[in-house]
């Protein structure tokens, strides 16, 4: 096989094993779609039955907004307990499976290639990370290369494997839109995160929450809807006990605003004209009506206190 | 009879004298041309032979024999003619014998006579004065830039007429002075004006930083932001050339045969290549400099990086560090000045409009591969790497008097003297040009100012390369608010204008 850049790094065979469709290990919510894979290759745990599971999928090329909430929202899932399923791809699915890692939750990536296959290799951590709290499984047979057309088809074992998928960035016309149509198709339940009806990345987004999905407006406000439905699943979910609502479900952005007291006054006229939307220099400059090198001083004291970051060139958003 | 003349052919960014030996003597009537001679010298046979008769000589009937010496140089370009015209008239003793001592002759000949123009005058003069010679005689058409050497006498002739007879009285008329100081910028390509572009203060800060301190500078931004407009103000605000200066970058002019008659360039290059322009025309050849020697104190302008060949882009690199370009070839290794300071345009993505997110097209592999047609090694040598945004109605409508190139340049122009005046026993004359020995000497910084360094190196991921980018821009900013010590907002300005990780 032609080695290719994207995916030349691997993944060592050894702990891959196959899971058949007729084993008790293969997962019951698996058999209820209309076309489950005949088996599956499995490396890690594979998700528990009777913890709840959340797919979060999105945009490869999120913008900072679907970053930070993906962080946010996969945060305080991990930390309930709740099992989170994602694509491994880059953006929101990565960030997603990150931060589940980071928090010490669960989290089950489902691949479009091989188990042994690293891709993208942005993601390599992830890939060596995942399974120490959760696994890697695919329906492709190990040394099967990331062909684009098996992306799509793995798309239904994501939202197979989920009980509710959040959808966190997509635009109008997208691969995540596969995965709500699938499933739609199986009976799950979606959430979608709100976005600017200007921003094309949530248009998607929108336009599932104009169609009846449920809306995320904020980690424990999507925490107390799945209380209502998902009690007993959640009950078990929570038996590590170290969920805590207030530590975990609280906006990070809102804790930024306690900070901006600590700013001087001209630092606080920039910072208050940027957003999670990258804004150029000349935009700002025009706005607050200061000098390009008094800007660009404070824009800079700024990133070094860490309260933005330069996306792109000369293009500033709140961190 | 034999006789001879001086001559000089060009090699490189050098002249080295050649001698022209005539001999006519009895046997089989013949002309023959000799030395190691390209195409268009052997053809100079048909233009003396013609113009000699055309000017009232006819060649006897013997057989001559010329020689270019010394004979196992190749020998190039058009300027023998004269000189061979000349050893001729010597050799058929129709001018007396002493004629030429201490002079050297160059010139084209036309079938009726006329002299014409050639290429690298000036150097030729000027190797001249270094070898002894007292006269030059060169055709009118590059009679102003010859005179500009001082010490040596310089005449224009216009056809070989004239010549044979000012050889022949022997009589040497007193050279009319040319005046010395040539108007300033004069013929300087000024595309735009500052005062015609409306905001873009970012662009506009940005270019007057680079210049003032000669930094290279890369300008990132979306389509028909007016990356290229405002580059195309940069003659205009582009400092006078000094005297020094002058005299280089006129040799490069003269070499490459594109100074029309006027005598001193006066202001500094702007060359702007076409994105399809070839390596080899870049670099230059033995016969004539390339674009990055055109440039050599001026501004190269490389709109739409990225469609540039991947080698013309990595010709670059040794002129950008060196100064100088290093061409081998077959007949030898030459030598061309390239200082010049590298301004380019790029559009951040494919569709140019990333980090747009509604409108970039682009995924970001694609991203990844359009921004990595530019080498690293390219890239470390810029020092200024700026967004220009798409301009916005407001300004656009605004009446607002915007400043002219002519302020901006007023300001460069003393930013340089003052930088001219620190630098000078570095033996460098701006801030761009400051090595590490020079930046630590030279880029001083308090105690704040060195903490302020520390967190931005740790914090923003920086490499030592870029640490030494900032310091050498900061010295510039610092320069141009004429503070000595450079400062905290002096460094924060320099670190915005760094090219960042997450691009490229």
């Amino acid at each position: 096989m032609e080695e290719n850049t994207y995916y030349n790094r691997r993944n060592s065979k050894d702990e891959i094993r196959y899971v058949g469709r007729w084993e008790s290990e293969y997962p019951k919510r698996l058999l209820t779609i209309s076309n489950p894979p005949a088996g599956i290759y499995v490396k890690g745990r594979l998700p528990e039955e009777d913890r709840l599971t959340v797919g979060m999928v999105g945009a490869r090329m999120c913008s900072e907004y679907g970053r930070s909430a993906a962080r946010e929202f996969a945060g305080a899932l991990a930390s309930a307990g709740v099992q989170i399923i994602s694509g491994m791809a880059k953006g929101i699915d990565g960030i997603s499976q990150r931060e589940a890692i980071a928090a010490g939750g669960s989290t089950f990536g489902v691949l479009g290639c091989g188990l042994d296959v690293i891709y993208p290799v942005q993601n390599r951590e992830i890939f060596e990370k995942i399974c120490e709290r959760g696994g890697l499984i695919s329906e492709f047979s190990p040394d099967t290369p990331p062909i684009a057309r098996n992306f799509p088809i793995r798309n239904r074992i994501i939202s197979g494997l989920s009980d509710i998928l959040l959808v966190i960035e997509a635009g109008e016309k997208s691969g995540t839109g596969i995965t709500v149509t699938r499933a739609l198709e199986q009976g799950k339940d979606i959430y979608a995160l709100p976005g600017r009806i200007y921003d094309s990345l949530s248009a998607g987004c929108n336009r599932l929450i104009c169609q009846g999905a449920g809306i995320a407006l904020s980690p424990s406000e999507f925490m107390k809807n799945l209380e209502v439905r998902y009690e007993k699943l959640l009950e078990k979910s929570k038996i590590n006990g170290k969920f805590d609502e207030n530590k975990h479900c609280v906006l990070r952005t809102g804790r930024n605003k306690k900070n901006i007291n600590m700013l001087e006054k001209k630092e606080k006229v920039v910072y208050s004209g940027l957003d999670l939307y990258p804004k150029d220099l000349e935009n700002i400059a025009l706005e607050t009506g200061m000098n390009i090198s008094e800007i660009l001083e404070i824009l800079i004291k700024l990133e070094l206190k860490g309260y933005i970051r330069e996306e792109g060139k000369n293009h500033y958003i709140r961190f | 009879m034999f006789s001879s003349v001086s001559s000089g052919t060009l090699f490189g960014m050098s002249v080295y004298p050649v001698q022209v030996e005539a001999d006519m003597s009895d046997g089989m009537p013949m002309f023959e041309l000799v030395g190691y001679l390209a195409g268009e010298v052997k053809e100079a046979r048909e233009r003396v032979r013609t113009a000699l008769r055309n000017s009232g000589y006819r060649l006897p009937p013997k057989r001559i024999t010329v020689n270019l010496s010394p004979a196992d140089r190749r020998k190039k370009g058009t300027s023998f003619d004269l000189p061979i015209a000349v050893a001729l008239l010597k050799a058929m003793e129709a001018l007396p014998d002493h004629c030429t001592d201490g002079m050297m002759i160059t010139g084209e000949l036309s079938l009726s006579g006329h002299v014409k123009g050639v290429r690298g005058v000036l150097a030729m003069v000027m190797e001249a004065k270094r070898n002894g010679f007292r006269r030059c005689i060169v055709p009118m058409q590059n009679v102003r830039e010859g005179s500009v050497v001082q010490g040596i006498e310089v005449y224009g002739v216009c056809s070989l007429a004239q010549t044979a007879a000012l050889l022949k009285g022997n009589e040497f008329p007193v050279i009319q002075e040319i005046p010395e100081e040539e108007p300033e910028n004069e013929g300087k390509d000024v595309r735009y004006d500052f005062a015609d572009i409306r905001g873009q203060k970012v662009l506009k800060r940005a270019l007057e930083i680079a210049v003032s301190g000669n930094h290279n500078i890369l300008l990132i931004g979306p389509p028909g932001a007016g990356k290229s407009m405002a580059a195309g103000c940069l003659p205009g605000i582009l400092p006078c050339l000094t005297k020094e200066e002058r005299m280089e970058v006129t040799k490069i002019y003269s070499i490459a045969g594109m100074l029309s008659g006027t005598g001193l360039v006066t202001a500094r290059p702007f060359i702007s290549p076409h994105h399809s322009v070839s390596a080899q025309a870049l670099a230059g050849n033995g016969a004539s400099p390339g674009l990055v020697s055109l440039a050599h104190r001026g501004v190269l302008f490389l709109d739409e990086l990225p469609e540039f060949n991947r080698a013309a882009l990595e010709i670059m690199r040794q002129p950008l560090e060196e100064k100088e370009i290093r061409i081998s070839r077959v007949n030898g290794n030459y030598v061309y000045p390239a200082d010049f300071m590298l301004a380019a345009a790029m559009n951040p993505c494919k569709c140019g409009y990333y980090p747009d997110l509604s409108r970039c097209r682009c995924s970001d592999t694609q991203i990844g591969a359009y921004l990595s047609r530019i080498s690293r090694p390219l890239l470390d040598r810029i020092d200024i790497c700026v967004e220009a945004s798409r301009i916005r109605m407001k300004e656009l409508k605004s009446q607002k008097r915007e400043e002219t190139s002519e302020k901006v340049q007023q300001r460069v122009e003393a930013v340089r003297n003052l930088q001219r005046e620190r630098l000078k026993e570095s033996n460098i004359f701006c801030n761009g040009a400051m090595g590490q020995k020079d930046i630590a000497r030279y880029c001083i910084l308090g105690k704040s100012e060195e903490r302020l360094m520390e967190s931005a190196y740790d914090r923003l991921g920086l490499t030592v390369r870029a640490y030494h980018k900032i310091l050498r821009v900061s010295r510039t900013i610092a320069d141009m608010d004429g503070e000595e010590r450079i400062r905290e907002k002096h460094l924060c300005e320099a670190i915005g204008y760094r090219e960042i990780a997450g691009i490229f």
